[in-house]
């Protein structure tokens, strides 16, 4: 049986079998019980990996080196973003003024919400600069943690959670506000959520994806700029 | 063959923009360089190809398993969250929760006023 695991691990196929299998359980799960607007798929498909990799006792550190496999595509993926982007840019044209009103201020807040709360509730300064990057997609986030001085693995456990809350709560922050025009919701899954909202406008509908992916590079490059000039204040 | 050769373009382009991240000391990351050259090459030349736009599909279509490697990790790293964990837990759920219906408000008002306006053109 060990010799088996250790056999299975040495590529990262396990890795890969594991994580198509999630993939797939979650979207079949998350169409049976009704969509719900609070369980994306995305936090499924995570919690039914993490199971399985506890399960499978592969461990954490081997799990990730073969799923490198599947993780390195994101390069091509946030790529291939701009494809929607280019093909809904007539309803980028029609929305050039709100989106360039409501980008520096919101994707500022967005860091600025956090880090504000996390200071009046004593935080020290590394964790405000690990988490300031939150609402920026992993790439360029790790990039500004490392710059402020704070913690990589912090960051990228504050984005992931943030990515999941926002395609949670632009949901319920739309129905709230009787907002359903999908340009709208889509900019601010992107701007707030990055990849993760990202993939979760795309499933609204292809406008919403290309908002999603304007709000998400926007932020990065706005955040990437102006980030390490404003903080520590 | 077709996907692949929509494939290729899309990696030459994460490779161009890797390499303009490097050659300009940008702060920001290839993908997202890449995204923005791809857009503007599209930009220019007014149209896309079957094989771009089939390729690309294929890609987005995946991009919630491509993510969830990386998501799990949230429940392996909670420990270094050590000792602030309360702070970090409010910080990101109250700081999501006032960015999201924040950004969807200034959308609402500056893209209402905007149609409002337009009316009356």
């Amino acid at each position: 049986m060990q010799e088996l695991l250790l056999v299975w691990t040495t590529g990262p196929m396990l890795s890969i079998a594991l994580t198509l299998a999630a993939f797939m359980a979650a979207n079949w799960l998350f169409a049976r019980v009704g969509r719900p607007l609070w369980m994306p798929p995305v936090l499924m498909a995570a919690v039914i990996l993490a199971g399985a990799v506890a399960a499978s006792g592969i461990g954490y550190e081997t799990y990730q080196q073969g799923a490198r496999w599947l993780t390195v595509l994101l390069g091509p993926a946030t790529v291939a973003l701009g494809v929607p982007l280019y093909q809904q840019m007539h309803h980028i044209r029609a929305l050039w003024r709100p989106i360039l009103c409501t980008l520096p201020l919101a994707a500022s807040l967005a860091a600025v919400y956090a880090v504000g709360i996390a200071w009046l509730m004593d935080a020290p300064l590394s964790i405000l600069a690990s988490l300031a990057p939150k609402s920026v997609t992993a790439p360029i986030a790790m990039g500004i943690a490392e710059q402020l001085g704070g913690s990589v693995a912090l960051t990228l456990g504050g984005l992931l959670i943030t990515g999941v809350l926002a395609s949670v709560f632009v949901d319920w922050g739309a129905k709230w506000m009787k907002i359903s025009d999908d340009r709208m919701v889509g900019f601010a899954l992107g701007l707030n959520g990055h990849a993760i909202g990202t993939a979760r406008a795309f499933e609204i509908s292809p406008t919403a994806g290309a908002f999603a992916s304007l709000g998400m590079g926007l932020t990065g490059v706005f955040t990437a700029l102006f980030l390490p000039f404003v903080f520590p204040f | 063959m077709v996907l692949l050769r929509g494939f290729l373009v899309l990696v030459v382009f994460f490779l161009l923009g890797e390499a303009l991240r490097v050659l300009v000391g940008l702060p920001i990351s290839g993908g997202v360089l890449g995204m923005v050259m791809v857009t503007a090459t599209l930009m220019l030349r007014g149209r896309v190809s079957d094989q771009l736009a089939e390729a690309s599909r294929g890609l987005i279509s995946v991009l919630v398993l491509l993510i969830s490697p990386g998501v799990v990790g949230v429940f392996f790293i909670a420990d270094r969250f050590a000792g602030h964990w309360f702070s970090v837990a409010v910080a990101l759920v109250a700081g999501t929760l006032l960015s999201s219906v924040t950004t969807l408000w200034l959308m609402k008002k500056t893209a209402g006023d905007r149609t409002r306006g337009h009316s009356h053109d």
